[in-house]
């Protein structure tokens, strides 16, 4: 399902930044010194799974 | 409220020691961070200063030079001391063995327990983190990463140096040294602060994308599909056999929203170039040039003091970098009276970090 890591990035930015605009440009940070720029990603991104790999551990750690 | 500063030249731990122990004699310290050269004993300097402020959280690092109040220093000890009513509440924990595998849940449990919220949860205009690593452990920004994704908390600090011999780098607490670890500090203090994070350089206009990499060893091996010493040398217009030579002038950053994180190159290795923070395959790195250091580090701290409305203590986490530059371009006096007005702890550091590892730049913390 090409898409995926964008709407990764989305649920992850939502959820950890509650819409607090500094947080969300914090994680941006943190996600582009992955080697993640969410700018690059769009709905028909592939789904490579070293980036997704990634996302997976960052989500692990979201607000529950 | 207050944060007060102290430092010492002495000869020995015990007289040093005992120099700042007569220095923060009437305040009530609820935390004390402290930088000392590898001239003082890792092991004694970290149990005398444990055991000279019995209920404080004391923490700190070895250094390649230190930072006080006007002045840069060599072959001292200076430490920063917080009361009750500046820092409301302090966790200090320690991870060790970086090299093997870097695991954080039991130092963020710890922060839980302590401050009784989810790491996940807490606001970063409430929580402020410190870090201080080994920096010869080669993990920084693994561990950044980690801490990253655990909360949204910044952590900033330092790579502990070792007096540019680059052997062996200690952090301090529990009384005890340190190397292959890092100190993880969760500070709750009772004035706003601010994070600085400044760099003198500029873009080129030169872009390099990172197009094979050895992250592990913080190896580049190609830039734009070319090998990477070649593509670096023709971005600078120069002869491979030139490119070392130009490193400390023209590092790479990675640059987000404005804000370059530099990346500074080694040394060459075949066709490959080593840097002291790894990049990942896809990266796009800008080639930088040097600006002036002097005006770039006092316009920041000019912004923070106009951001917070005043400024009571600084913590200075300074590439040793900088400081060879300083001393080069005879300006080591000119950065020391940058913060000659405000108390100020800092050191010459390995690598520097705020939500990143990077080079070349010097991380702060500045309470209002």
């Amino acid at each position: 399902m090409p898409g995926k890591i964008k709407l990764m990035i989305e649920k992850i930015l939502s959820e950890r930044s509650k819409g607090n605009e500094l947080v969300e440009k914090i994680i941006r940070t943190k996600l582009i010194l992955k080697g993640i720029d969410p700018a690059r990603y769009t709905e028909s991104s592939d789904d490579d799974p070293v980036i997704i790999g990634k996302l997976e551990k960052m989500m692990q750690d979201l607000p529950r | 409220m207050s944060i007060s500063i102290a430092s010492s030249g002495e000869a020995t731990v015990e007289q040093a020691v005992q120099d700042l122990f007569g220095a923060f004699s009437s305040v009530s310290i609820e935390m004390l961070v402290y930088f000392a050269s590898t001239r003082f004993d890792p092991e004694e300097i970290s149990a005398r200063m444990h055991a000279a402020f019995p209920g404080a959280a004391v923490f700190g690092c070895s250094t390649a030079g230190e930072i006080v109040s006007g002045s840069l220093l060599k072959g001292s000890v200076v430490a920063m001391a917080f009361d009750r009513e500046s820092m409301l509440d302090v966790k200090v924990d320690v991870v060790t063995n970086l090299k093997r595998k870097i695991n954080l849940s039991e130092s963020f449990r710890s922060f839980e327990q302590h401050f009784g919220e989810a790491a996940n949860e807490m606001k970063p205009s409430q929580y402020l983190g410190i870090i201080l690593i080994d920096g010869m452990c080669g993990v920084e920004e693994k561990v950044m990463d980690a801490i990253g994704d655990k909360t949204n908390v910044i952590f900033i600090g330092g790579s502990a140096a070792d007096d540019l011999r680059f052997r062996k780098t200690h952090v301090y607490a529990n009384g005890r040294s340190y190397s292959d670890a890092a100190v993880l500090a969760l500070l709750k203090p009772a004035a706003t602060f601010d994070l600085v994070k400044t760099q003198s350089v500029r873009e080129m206009g030169a872009e390099l994308v990172v197009t094979k990499a050895n992250e592990g060893k913080r190896e580049i091996i190609e830039f734009n599909n070319k090998p990477a010493s070649i593509a670096y040398a023709e971005a600078l217009g120069v002869p491979v056999h030139e490119l070392a030579a130009c490193f400390p002038s023209h590092p790479l950053g990675l640059v987000i929203d404005g804000e370059p994180y530099i990346r500074s190159p080694t040394h060459i290795s075949g066709d490959s170039v080593l840097f002291q923070c790894s990049s990942v395959k896809g990266m796009p790195l800008s080639l930088l040039e040097l600006t002036n250091l002097i005006d770039d580090t006092r316009d920041a701290l000019e912004r923070s003091k106009a951001r917070l409305g005043g400024i009571s203590g600084v913590i200075v986490f300074n590439c040793a970098h900088r400081a060879l530059e300083l001393e080069y371009k005879k300006l080591t006096r000119a950065y020391g009276e940058l913060f000659a007005d405000v108390p100020t702890i800092g050191f010459n550091s390995y690598g520097e970090q705020c939500i990143g590892h990077m080079n070349q730049t010097a991380t702060m913390i500045v309470f209002r």
